[in-house]
């Protein structure tokens, strides 16, 4: 009983959608014209248009380089190198640092769109930097725009990986990396052979919670470039957007929805099964 | 007393959960359920905006005329682009769908399609003022069952504004008078030469611009040549495989290559165009560009992007055909349109709020304040319209060449298919050639093989 | 979206408050302190600091560009010319509705749905905690698009509180499973003499373990706060009236209209929005310690 109302939200809001999502997609519902009026069953036109559909392929690749580039490769590392460093560090430079990082992360998605639009914008504080060390100037929204949106992301999203990182550091026995390096281990061999070793958990976890997040990045790709141009920064949640709302094909961005669902199910359930793992019951 | 604690919470909850799902917008969005609210939804472009002024005018006019009843404006701030998706967005449901609103005659019959505007026949009929629209505007408003769905506000033409001090110090003569699109090369071509960092001669292309690419560059283009259009209305077929559709492509191609126009960088921002007329043209960095006849409304006094020196500096000249082969000029027209909606509960206040906005007095204000092309007759005739800027003849002058618009439900898609074309052409992504042809399959997926034609 | 601390939690008993990670690093009493390691980080921060002092700089600069500058002169120029109620009181208002209503909402189902949880093993207990953390995972943006066809469905657009419960719903699971392990640590011996002298489980559930646990709710409740105060695309899709539009909207359709022109506005615009979440989170880190909600969702 007193589960009831988790369960009504959880099962209007999230398992409705859901639900819905997989109906959706067989269908030719529109925003406008006389799909919008009588929306009919298609069955799976929508997924052989996807299929066929040349921007599909290169959108999930986009997608598969973002989360790879920004969340697995920049974020991941960067926060690890952070929260090594940090406990390396004076005290205070450390905890400034630790504002600095964690302030991006804190602000509005939009705020930071901005803040990234403003930045790598061609006239921009950017190339007013390059300018400083005689660069030609790049218009890197333009010329770029996934390398834009990857720093863009390792900015805004390292300091999660970095706080993951920072608490399972300071679970690890000071003891045993101590013990490591009197045995004659150097700093990187004690680190790749007993710290990595023994946070591997959380690093599975960081890297499955960030993938998901980043997964699931719209505004700030939206703000900066809006997936051009020419599509050559659309990823599968912009093309969903534009597909369903721009386009107003409202039937073949919820099929383009459940393909993310799938996706995203899939990390989940890898997710919880390495839990499981490590919370035997 | 146990039972009564174990549940509040919970039925509170519950409670909230109801209300929330059977009131629908009652939660802020509007009293518009009640029987004497009418909603109004428009486009609310800048903080100068003659339509917000000619709304609230109408607010006012209509409260007073109709005690008791409450006109709700909802301006929407942003882009064309955008206001087309909101308002899309809430017309899919009954509860947030307008009473009134102002409608894009490019989307009127895709809109009429889903049911979302109601049929005017009857009332227009009764509406003793209707026979003072010109015949041109009425045509706007109709859909493909020849009913008419919407009134127009005003029209437009697109015509090339150039810079004359601009062009003069190039040497280039003024007025300028271009004959074919080799005349418009060769201006560009020796104003970059005189001005190196200028942009001599910029059309828009991309999608960020959205319909302003198609309707204020590609189509000048495309409809100048032996090609012709998108859709042949003869055969009822849209148009593929199009060499006027390539050599249009080509011509942008030029004009990005050589650095005539803007940068491709530029072209693709959606506010390029704040930048074109607020910017480059008042500050001599731009000679000329394809602009709606509506450029004036940014320039004169109180407008956005004021300029008050504009209409001694630029010049208005027709956009010409590709090798000035007849009618020698060429136009686009589009407009926009108040509608009703279908779902309304008071189709006759909304009626009524729509009669009261487009009264001679109201429309000649509007016309004048957003540099419009009279639909009324009797807005046309009227001295305050031709003198409102000096270059209302010119725009005019062009409705004899001018082109509209294949208005079927597919246009607005299609449209896309154009602009990401030009877009894959400005920025080196496809010759002319490879972005026709990606539009002739786009062209192909969206309609079906059977209604196109290759030429 | 991003989801500040909602994909955090996972299946733990160790949920008590402690204090440790951001800015009280332990590694202190680790040798001494680095001096090339702190060069390294202060580069490093530096890197990260330097888009911010744009947004900082511009705001107070009635002529600012994209550029970092210092202001030829300070002024509060742009922070004047959008105070109106329309551009921004109204927005922020809306903002505030959402937020508070969504994460009080959430609270109240969390600690109803935790309570069984955390204090009875039933067979439905673990498969419903799988369930919930499988929606935690999930990319809400992938589900905008039915969302905005349900709402349609259901009448609901451009309708505040339904909004509200969306947002309620979607950060739900996170906070179920951070509510339950605050729970966790509550003893059970308090409620047990509360039985025994006749309360119901729902009577000590809201007079003995909620007081208890005021602490870990407020952290649930903040979090929940911030993460639908940043929100963008949900109230994109499902809000349109301008009296409806929380301060994000708002933010993008200046952007969209005057991103070219009014910079300094959009700075200053976008400071005021973002000031009550900075607020809300030193306060969290000032009051609770550290990233402690962090740490404390995190280890298993």
């Amino acid at each position: 009983m007193p589960l009831l109302p988790a369960i009504v939200l959880i099962g209007i809001f999230l398992a409705g959608p859901i639900v819905w999502s997989f109906y959706g997609s067989f269908t030719n519902a529109a925003l406008t014209g006389a799909n919008a009026k009588n929306p009919e069953w298609i069955g799976l036109d929508n997924y052989t248009s996807l299929f066929a559909d040349p921007l599909f392929p290169k959108s999930l690749l986009l997608t598969v380089i973002f989360v790879l580039v920004s969340a697995v490769i920049g974020q991941n590392f960067l926060g690890l190198g952070l929260a090594l460093l940090i406990r390396r560090a004076h005290r205070p430079v450390s905890d400034v640092v630790g504002i600095c990082v964690v302030a991006a992360w804190v602000l509005p998605e939009i705020v930071a769109a901005f803040v990234a639009y403003a930045f790598f914008f061609r006239d921009g504080t950017l190339n007013q930097l390059t300018g400083f060390a005689g660069l030609p100037a790049v218009d890197w929204l333009f010329e770029h725009p996934m390398l834009a949106i990857i720093l863009a992301n390792v900015w805004r999203g390292t300091a999660f990986s970095m706080m993951v990182y920072q608490a399972a550091l300071d679970d690890v026995p000071q003891e045993v990396t101590e013990a490591a390096e009197i045995d004659g281990a150097g700093g990187a061999k004690t680190l790749v052979f007993v710290t990595v070793p023994m946070i591997r958990r959380s690093i599975a976890t960081n890297l499955m919670l960030i993938t998901l997040q980043t997964l699931a990045v719209f505004t700030l790709i939206y703000v900066m470039t809006a997936g051009g141009p020419t599509n050559r920064s659309t990823t599968l949640p912009i093309m969903a957007y534009e597909e369903a709302f721009r386009y107003s094909d409202i039937g073949y961005g919820t099929a383009i929805a459940v393909v993310m669902l799938i996706i995203g199910a899939a990390f989940s359930l890898a997710y919880i099964r390495l839990l499981r793992e490590r919370n035997p019951s | 007393m146990r039972g009564a604690s174990r549940t509040t919470p919970a039925a509170a909850l519950a409670a909230l959960l109801v209300l929330s799902g059977c009131s629908g917008s009652d939660g802020g969005g509007g009293e518009e359920a009640s029987s004497n609210t009418l909603r109004i939804i428009y486009q609310k472009a800048g903080d100068a905006s003659p339509l917000d002024t000619l709304m609230q005018t109408t607010k006012e006019q209509f409260e007073a005329a109709n005690e008791g009843v409450t006109v709700e404006l909802e301006p929407v701030e942003g882009t064309d682009e955008d206001y087309n998706t909101r308002l899309a967005l809430s017309q899919r449901s009954p509860d947030t769908a307008p009473d009134v609103f102002y409608e894009d005659t490019f989307r009127l019959r895709s809109d009429v399609e889903a049911g979302y505007l109601l049929n005017l026949d009857e009332r227009l009929a009764g509406w003793d003022e209707w026979v003072s629209f010109n015949e041109g505007a009425k045509e706007a408003g109709k859909a493909d069952d020849g009913s008419t769905y919407a009134v127009p506000l005003g029209t437009d033409t697109r015509v090339i504004w150039y810079n004359e001090r601009v062009l003069e110090d190039a040497g280039v003569e003024v007025p300028w008078q271009p004959e074919s699109w080799n005349d418009l090369l060769e201006m560009a071509r020796t104003v970059k030469e005189a001005q190196p960092d200028s942009r001599p001669f910029s059309m828009y292309a991309g999608t960020g611009t959205g319909e302003g690419t198609v309707m204020q560059s590609f189509y000048e283009l495309l409809y100048g040549t032996e090609s012709g259009g998108l859709y042949d209305e003869e055969s009822q077929k849209w148009i593929a495989g199009s060499q006027g559709f390539i050599d249009s492509l080509a011509f942008l191609k030029t004009l990005y290559d050589e650095e005539l126009a803007v940068t491709p960088a530029e072209a693709l921002d959606p506010n390029v165009w704040q930048v074109v007329l607020g910017t480059m043209l008042p500050e001599n960095q731009m000679g000329a560009t394809v602009e709606g006849s509506y450029a004036p409304s940014f320039w004169q006094e109180g407008g956005m992007l004021e300029w008050p020196e504009y209409a001694d500096v630029m010049g208005v000249a027709p956009f010409p055909t590709q090798d000035g082969q007849e009618p020698g000029a060429v136009s686009m027209s589009g407009g926009w349109t108040l509608a009703v909606g279908a779902g309304t509960e008071n189709p006759d206040l909304a009626f009524e709020f729509l009669t009261t906005a487009m009264t001679q007095e109201n429309l000649l204000q509007y016309t004048v304040d957003n540099s419009q092309i009279a639909v009324r007759t009797d807005v046309a005739d009227a001295p305050e319209y031709l003198q409102a800027n000096p270059f209302v003849e010119d725009v005019s002058a062009v409705l004899d060449v001018t082109n509209y618009r294949p208005a079927t439900s597919s246009y607005a898609e299609i449209s896309t298919a154009v602009q990401e074309a030009t877009e894959a052409v400005i920025t080196g992504g496809a010759t002319p050639e490879e972005a026709a042809a990606t539009y002739d399959e786009a062209l192909k997926a969206i309609v079906g093989e059977e209604n196109v034609v290759e030429e | 979206m991003s989801v500040p601390f909602s994909s955090t939690p996972t299946p733990t008993t160790t949920a008590a408050p402690r204090t440790g990670g951001a800015g009280s690093p332990r590694g202190a009493h680790r040798g001494s302190p680095s001096w090339t390691a702190s060069a390294v980080l202060g580069l490093i921060a530096l890197c990260f600091v330097v888009p911010l002092s744009w947004l900082v700089l511009a705001s107070f600069d009635a002529e600012a560009t994209y550029e970092t500058a210092l202001p030829a002169s300070f002024s509060l120029a742009n922070f004047t010319a959008i105070l109106t109620p329309e551009q921004t009181f109204l927005p922020l208002w809306n903002n505030l509705i959402l937020s508070a209503g969504s994460a009080a909402v959430t609270v109240i189902a969390a600690v109803l749905a935790a309570y069984p949880l955390s204090r009875f093993n039933t067979r439905f207990n673990r498969p419903f905690l799988y369930t919930v953390l499988f929606g935690t995972c999930l990319p809400i943006t992938a589900i905008m698009v039915p969302v905005y066809s349900l709402f349609v469905q259901l009448n609901m657009l451009d309708s505040l509180a339904a909004t509200t419960f969306f947002m309620a719903a979607t950060s739900l699971p996170m906070a179920i499973w951070m509510t339950k392990n605050f729970m966790d640590s509550v003893p059970v011996s308090l409620e047990e003499a509360a039985w025994v002298d006749g309360a119901s489980a729902m009577k000590a559930l809201w007079h003995i373990v909620v007081p208890l646990m005021r602490p870990g709710l407020g952290v649930v409740f903040i979090f929940v706060f911030i993460q639908a105060w940043g929100n963008f695309f949900v109230p994109f899709i499902l809000l349109f009236s301008q009296q409806n539009q929380p301060a994000a909207v708002s933010i993008f359709r200046f952007f969209g209209q005057f991103g070219t022109i009014a910079y300094g506005q959009l700075a200053a615009f976008s400071i005021l929005y973002a000031l009550p979440v900075i607020v809300l989170y030193v306060l969290v880190s000032r009051v609770f310690g550290g990233s402690f909600a962090m740490s404390g969702a995190l280890k298993g």
